[in-house]
């Protein structure tokens, strides 16, 4: 064969330049043993429990184990082959956080979501499995094909505009579950919009904020003691907070509130530093929370239910104490995947498990041990993310692999404050582990634009973009009027003389 | 003992077992990636990388690490020196004062650009932005992280 015809990729993959991952591939070969064991485990605990109790108890599909770990190598083996220098922690901690979340849908019964896909009958395990592979496909797609993120840093208004048009489109034509409007159905297929937006929402922060971070460092308004950022940016803060009040009036999404606003304080201290931007930002959020408290049912039965689930055990608070028993039955080292009580009789006790109360489960099998490696994997996807953000060649770039970590970080912290009652509970998916399409497809976008994010042989960042109304407005940054004058090659108006030795 | 009551429960600590061997081997790769970090001697606040050189010093292409106050001029005492017929011995300096970057003009004969546009007084740079004396231009961008590889 000669040189010539050697195989060409396409251009968008370059020259195949196999690299060695070894940190990944040990670790990876560490998930899967893991994963096995507890697969053995859930398969002893069906024999050890007398028929009649496992009634509900589905032994662990060992097609499902080997399919699941065969797409995490072949991941693994496609990143090796790009040749790109990506992050190797990130791959193996999701893979064992998905490995258990599959382990769990195996062991929970399978009649808890039922789907009819031509001639097959999916149960609940085939259909977690299949939202898997879509993720975690995704997510390697996404970590070798994303050489710059121009698509992502120009086009932030465009990018929130279709955030919103979701939103909108959401309250209109969306489904009603549970009294919530959260899915929209397109034909064959539903989704949850409001997961995508998580994204969009940082994207767009990101851009905006490394545009603007300059004058919101620099600038400040004084009222009082208390110095607060200039007037015209105040604007973002205050559309975020309204934002965040409208989802929780129009669609009784208090999670996803939480998590927007927090992320987007986080995000703003991650460019600013200044503490006073956090407390007025918690400040607002008090006094939302306030005014929600009296004007939305639902928020006022939540927080009686947190402060009181014993008030009706057997009613509104049925949920929250039934997960508490499960944490409580739990113990230390908890009862043995498999052995836990979610199953007696083909009956759940916790409503929403494997939703909204995976942890709960988890606590009860996994014990506190388990529990706190659960929220150890979480930590480590977040210090991933800070850390991919710490090397960033640019502002952008930095506050959006932040973000994207504080997304998956602060939901985890949400969810899991929820289901232990240390928070009013709300809503929202335990990344990577609990079950629903659209949130593991998310997590996999997030986890694929970080991996690309963590590679240091990307596109340098594109020149800086043409001046913008707010820094004009505010006149502390003079940049040209025109794109014209940006474009000559040496902007001064005057010839140039040489600079000699007077300075 | 039940024989098999001991092996699930044998099981059963192996698989916990093995989550906490996973997160240990994690931690010490991070631990590792960590004092690789600190082992790194005065670290950087920012760099600059030569976008456009025509005199050829400095060199196209390459990025100087950047201390608190970075002098830039043809003079040799400068801490970035420009070799351009059009910068002056002192042209314009760079500082950088608690949380962010600073670019200011020493009154050089032709000028100091940010993105293009003109320096008066002191004008604040953000991570991307491209610097302008005569015509090299230089491009502001985050300090370096140190690696393992």
């Amino acid at each position: 064969m000669t040189a010539a015809a050697a195989p060409r990729l396409p251009a968008i993959l370059g020259t195949i330049r196999p690299r060695p991952r070894g940190r990944e591939t040990r670790l990876l070969l560490l998930v899967g043993l893991t994963i096995l064991v507890g697969s053995v485990s859930l398969e002893l605990a069906g024999r050890v429990t007398d028929p009649g109790e496992s009634a509900g108890l589905s032994p662990a599909n060992p097609t499902h184990l080997a399919i699941y770990l065969g797409l995490i190598a072949l991941a693994h083996v496609a990143l090796i082959l790009s040749g790109r220098r990506v992050d190797q922690i990130l791959l193996p901690a999701t893979a064992m956080l998905g490995g258990i979340s599959l382990l769990l849908m195996e062991r929970l019964p399978q009649s808890q979501v039922v789907q009819t896909v031509g001639p097959w009958k999916l149960g609940l395990g085939d259909i977690q499995l299949a939202w898997l592979v879509l993720s975690f496909g995704l997510a390697t797609v996404l970590a070798i094909t994303v050489r710059n993120d121009r698509w992502l840093r120009l086009y932030k208004y465009t990018w929130a505009a279709a955030g919103v048009a979701l939103l909108l489109a959401t309250y209109l034509l969306g489904d009603d579950i549970n009294g919530q409007r959260l899915s929209l159905s397109l034909g064959p297929i539903s989704g949850q919009p409001a997961e995508l937006l998580k994204v969009i929402l940082v994207v767009f922060l990101a851009g905006y904020l490394s545009e603007y971070r300059p004058l919101l460092v620099e600038e400040s308004t004084k009222v009082g003691p208390i110095s607060l950022p200039p007037v015209p940016f105040l604007a973002p803060m205050a559309a975020m907070w309204a934002i965040a009040l409208g989802l929780v009036v129009v669609q009784r999404d208090l999670g996803a509130a939480l998590l927007f606003f927090t992320v987007f304080l986080f995000l703003l201290y991650a460019a600013t530093g200044r503490l006073g931007y956090v407390v007025l930002g918690v400040l607002l959020f008090l006094a939302g929370s306030w005014v929600m408290y009296h004007l939305v049912h639902t928020v006022q039965t939540r927080v009686d239910i947190w402060l009181d689930p014993f008030a009706s055990p057997t009613g509104d608070g049925y949920q929250i104490v039934q997960a508490l028993y499960a944490f409580a039955r739990g113990g230390l080292l908890g009862t043995g995947l498999g052995a836990g009580l979610p199953t007696v009789g083909g009956r759940l006790p916790i409503p929403a498990v494997h939703t909204d109360f995976p942890l709960a489960a988890l606590g009860e099998e996994l014990g506190m041990v388990g529990v706190m490696a659960i929220l150890g994997l979480f930590l480590v996807v977040v210090e991933r993310g800070l850390r991919i953000a710490a090397s960033a060649a640019d502002e952008f770039r930095a506050l959006l692999a932040a973000g994207l970590a504080l997304v998956i970080g602060t939901q985890a912290l949400i969810i899991v404050a929820g289901n232990l009652k240390l928070i009013p509970l709300t809503g929202i998916t335990l990344p990577f582990v609990s079950y629903g399409g659209s949130s593991l497809l998310v997590n996999g976008i997030i986890v694929g634009l970080l991996l690309a994010l963590s590679d240091r042989g990307v596109e340098p960042p594109p020149p800086p973009r043409q001046p913008s109304r707010f820094a004009r407005l505010t006149g502390r940054v003079t940049r040209p009027e025109t794109p014209a004058a940006a474009r000559a090659p040496l902007p001064p108006a005057a010839p140039l003389q040489p600079g000699g030795t007077e300075g | 003992m039940d024989p098999f009551l001991v092996t699930v429960w044998v099981v059963r600590l192996l698989f916990l077992g093995l989550l906490y061997l996973f997160l240990f081997r994690i931690a010490r790769a991070l631990v590792g990636d960590l004092r690789a970090a600190a082992r790194e001697p005065g670290a950087e606040l920012g760099r600059l990388v030569v976008v456009a050189s025509p005199g050829g010093e400095p060199v196209e292409g390459s990025s100087l690490p950047l201390d608190a106050i970075a002098t830039i001029g043809r003079d040799v005492n400068n801490a970035i020196v420009v070799d351009d017929q059009f910068v002056s011995a002192e042209h314009a300096i760079l500082t950088f004062r608690g949380r962010a970057w600073y670019a200011e003009d020493l009154g050089s004969t032709n000028g100091t650009f940010v993105n293009g546009a003109p320096v008066e007084g002191v004008v604040p740079l953000g991570f991307g932005d491209v610097v302008q004396v005569g015509q090299v231009k230089l491009r502001l961008e985050r300090p370096r992280p140190p690696t393992r590889r």
